[in-house]
């Protein structure tokens, strides 16, 4: 297993896919309220 | 496990003005405003449109003459010969020997190049095709008539085998420990050619050629980012990337793909803390099964490169799977068909930022590597002397010039996608909508790519 101590390497590739895991958070959510409005 | 030196870089990169991971966040904001720009200022497919206009004739009928092509294959079949030869009969020290440099370095990376620039080169100099055509040929004036005609290629296949062999390749390459040896490189070439010259009098030259044979599919795909194509005996220009509007989605093409990124993936990350971390856990798991310790660590490594093929896939089929759930009423295997296209340039930016690097430094090895190619001292050209030159590109540069490669690649995919949408959606704002997924997977590629690059100094 990866160290603990490795920490701020893994927080750094993490970084990197920030971008990607916020936009897809977006996504679902906008569908998820669309679809809701849909229903409503 | 290819042991050249140059591989991905040669030194930190730490005198950048901003964090690496900076760099993909910055990504990431181009493609989302070139997303915005295709939306705003790209309203009808453009790239489905017929346009082709042929070369000034003198030049057109000349590079695309057939004694040219006689004298391409000549050439292909030369250097087939050479690299056999010299890996059997030269020093089995892969840095000293013709043959793995012109095979993992001048064909495999520099060919993307030429392919690129110049359209489908490969078909010409395919020492495969060219012997194929020389026996048929032989064969017919033999036989004084018509040779028994072909099987009919089978439409399953598509491009399922091209998507074995480069698989065999890259597990050539990153998995096998021995896999640089110049030796194993001249048998691997033996029985490749052997089995594409069954494949070839099975199901004819050409229609093996166009779908089955690994190196022709996968040059062409690049070949058809560029703006040469030549048809019949012309050589004309096209808009560029129009040539993969036109890629026709046979079965086994969206696997291709995966294993031309994912192969990549897996040597970037090979380099990476979490798998140096991991392998030899995996390679545990298999002593435990009664492995040898050295075959223990190729299942390790073949397994790691399964799971970097089938993470694409699987990035690329979560873009799908979202497009379909916006509307539209077409099914999953006919969206993936429709916008396999668009991986393509992604390939070009893996390949293109991975191995830039590799091409270029190793690349110059070529120069005495053709004066002594069996490594014995000869120097056929008086060029055995030269060495490679490392201080042609900084670290640095080489790092902007791997970002602009990848950020390139991942709008020229945008587009690829955006047309496409525009010409298979009825309703544009629809189009539009579905593509809101496959620029997740744009983000998710770019993100990915600069993630592997970082790794290769961490």
């Amino acid at each position: 297993m990866p160290p603990i101590a490795h920490a701020g390497h893994w927080i750094t590739s993490i970084a990197y896919f920030v971008p990607v895991l916020g936009f897809i958070g977006w996504l679902i959510v906008t569908q998820w309220r669309e679809r809701r409005k849909g229903n409503g | 496990m290819i042991d050249f030196v140059v591989a991905h870089g040669l030194v930190a990169r730490s005198d950048l003005p901003i964090p690496q991971w900076l760099f993909g966040w910055a990504a990431a904001l181009v493609l989302v405003v070139s997303f915005v720009g295709l939306a705003v200022l790209w309203p009808e497919p453009k790239l489905e449109r017929e346009w082709w206009r042929p070369l000034p004739r003198p030049l057109s009928r000349l590079v695309a003459s057939r004694a040219l092509d006689a004298a391409c294959g000549a050439i292909g079949v030369g250097l087939l010969v050479l690299v056999v030869y010299s890996g059997l009969r030269g020093v089995q020290t892969s840095a000293a020997n013709f043959a793995p440099t012109f095979v993992y370095v001048i064909f495999w990376l520099g060919l993307v190049l030429l392919s690129v620039l110049f359209g489908d080169v490969f078909k010409a100099f395919n020492p495969w095709r060219a012997i194929g055509r020389a026996v048929a040929f032989a064969a017919r004036l033999a036989s004084r008539g018509d040779l028994p005609a072909p099987l009919d290629y089978p439409p399953r296949l598509g491009r399922w085998p091209a998507a074995l062999g480069l698989l065999l390749f890259a597990a050539l390459e990153l998995v096998v420990a021995d896999g640089d040896k110049p030796q194993n490189v001249a048998i691997a070439t033996l029985v490749y050619s052997a089995l594409t010259f069954v494949a070839m009098a099975l199901y004819g030259v050409e229609a093996w050629i166009a779908r089955g044979e690994a190196f022709s599919v996968y040059f062409n795909l690049f070949s058809r980012i560029g703006p040469l194509e030549r048809r019949g005996g012309e050589l004309g220009l096209r808009q560029p990337l129009s040539g993969l509007a036109k890629l026709e989605p046979l079965p086994g093409t969206v696997a291709l793909l995966a294993v031309m990124i994912g192969s990549v993936t897996f040597d970037g990350a090979a380099e990476s803390p979490l798998w140096t971390g991991i392998a030899p856990d995996i390679a545990t798991l298999f002593r435990d099964l009664g492995f040898s310790p050295a075959h223990a660590l190729e299942a390790a490594f073949g397994l790691g490169l399964l799971a970097a093929v089938l993470l694409v896939f699987a990035l690329y089929r979560l873009g799908v799977e979202g497009a379909r759930s916006v509307g539209g009423g077409f099914s999953g295997e006919r969206l993936a068909g429709a916008f396999v296209h668009s991986l393509v340039p992604i390939a070009l930016a893996y390949v293109a930022a991975h191995y830039f690097t590799l091409l270029l430094f190793q690349g110059q090895a070529l120069a005495f590597l053709v004066s002594d190619p069996l490594g014995d001292g000869s120097d056929l050209f008086g060029t055995a002397g030269r060495t490679i030159d490392y201080g042609l590109i900084g670290a640095n540069a080489t790092w902007y010039w791997q970002v602009g490669f990848v950020v390139a690649g991942h709008v020229a995919a945008l587009t690829l996608a955006h047309d496409r949408a525009l010409a298979l959606y009825d309703d544009a704002k629809l189009g539009v909508r579905s593509q809101y997924w496959m620029l997740a997977v744009m983000v998710g590629f770019t993100s990915l790519a600069l993630w592997l690059l970082s790794q290769a100094n961490a």
